[in-house]
């Protein structure tokens, strides 16, 4: 497997999607090859930061009155 | 008392039970519309379209997915509605499908993993990368934020998108090929 081909590969390496038998090829051109295991790193990183881009938050109380409000004229109907 | 349970009683016309569904999945799809659309109002409009739609739409609940996937289903569909009708694409497909091609510059990557800005905490990485999630086309925005920011499968995925498990990795592969190298190039500004 050349660097284009594990190229195509390292998202379904991230993923987890790879059969053992391609896996285990990946894993060791990633073990010898710099280059793609950079690539595979700075993949990785770019996930891990966009996890951290929203705070979870609770729904404004004006928010959440207004949505049972118009929920529960649709049970009138 | 379990979902099914609420759903059952649901579909027989409890609206307490109904209630108690919308209390228990009513976060989630709010943040959801947040990620969506960056913004609250829209995040209110996802919530209430999504539950009114539910509501109407529960007789048809055959329960092959859990209450809350069908859920995510409806709030996706509205908000790919609306993503496309405001027309946020700021990226065109051409430009995706050039970065995913395992083309020269995807490999031989600037490489920025020792740089010492990246960090989860470094507010200035997180807008650059919170622009570019915004600046994706719909199509691939709601699937990275379903899959890589929400955890949903990809299967989960493509049973809510209605769309075939090869076409939501490639649009995955292309969604992240195309994140990173927006952080390349601001790594490349800041040096290593």
């Amino acid at each position: 497997m050349d660097c284009r081909e594990i190229m195509k590969y390292i998202s379904d390496y991230i993923d987890r999607e790879l059969e053992d038998a391609l896996r285990e090829v990946f894993e060791e051109h990633i073990r010898i090859c710099r280059k793609c295991r950079t690539n595979l790193h700075s993949m990785e990183k770019t996930i891990f930061i966009s996890k951290f881009i929203y705070k979870e938050e609770k729904i404004p109380k004006k928010v959440e009155e207004t949505l049972y409000y118009r929920v529960r004229m649709r049970y009138k109907k | 008392m379990d979902e099914i349970e609420l759903v059952e009683k649901a579909k027989l016309g409890d609206t307490k039970a109904f209630e108690e569904l919308m209390k228990r999945t009513q976060d989630k799809i709010y943040n959801l519309g947040i990620k969506f659309f960056g913004n609250k109002e829209d995040a209110a409009d996802l919530l209430q379209e999504t539950y009114i739609k539910a509501y109407e739409s529960l007789p048809n609940f055959e329960g092959r997915s859990s209450f809350s996937t069908w859920l995510y289903r409806i709030a996706t569909n509205f908000a790919l509605m609306k993503l496309r009708k405001e027309k946020m694409k700021k990226v065109s497909i051409e430009e995706l499908k050039e970065l995913s091609d395992g083309s020269k510059d995807s490999i031989d990557f600037y490489d920025w993993s020792e740089n010492p800005y990246l960090h989860y905490k470094n507010e200035e990485l997180k807008e650059i990368l919170n622009e570019a999630i915004n600046s994706l086309p719909p199509k691939y925005k709601t699937i990275f934020i379903l899959h890589d920011i929400e955890g949903l499968s990809i299967q989960e995925v493509a049973k809510i998108l209605s769309l075939s498990v090869p076409t939501v990795k490639t649009r995955i592969h292309r969604s992240r090929l195309y994140l990173r190298e927006k952080l390349s190039e601001y790594f490349k500004k800041k040096g290593n």
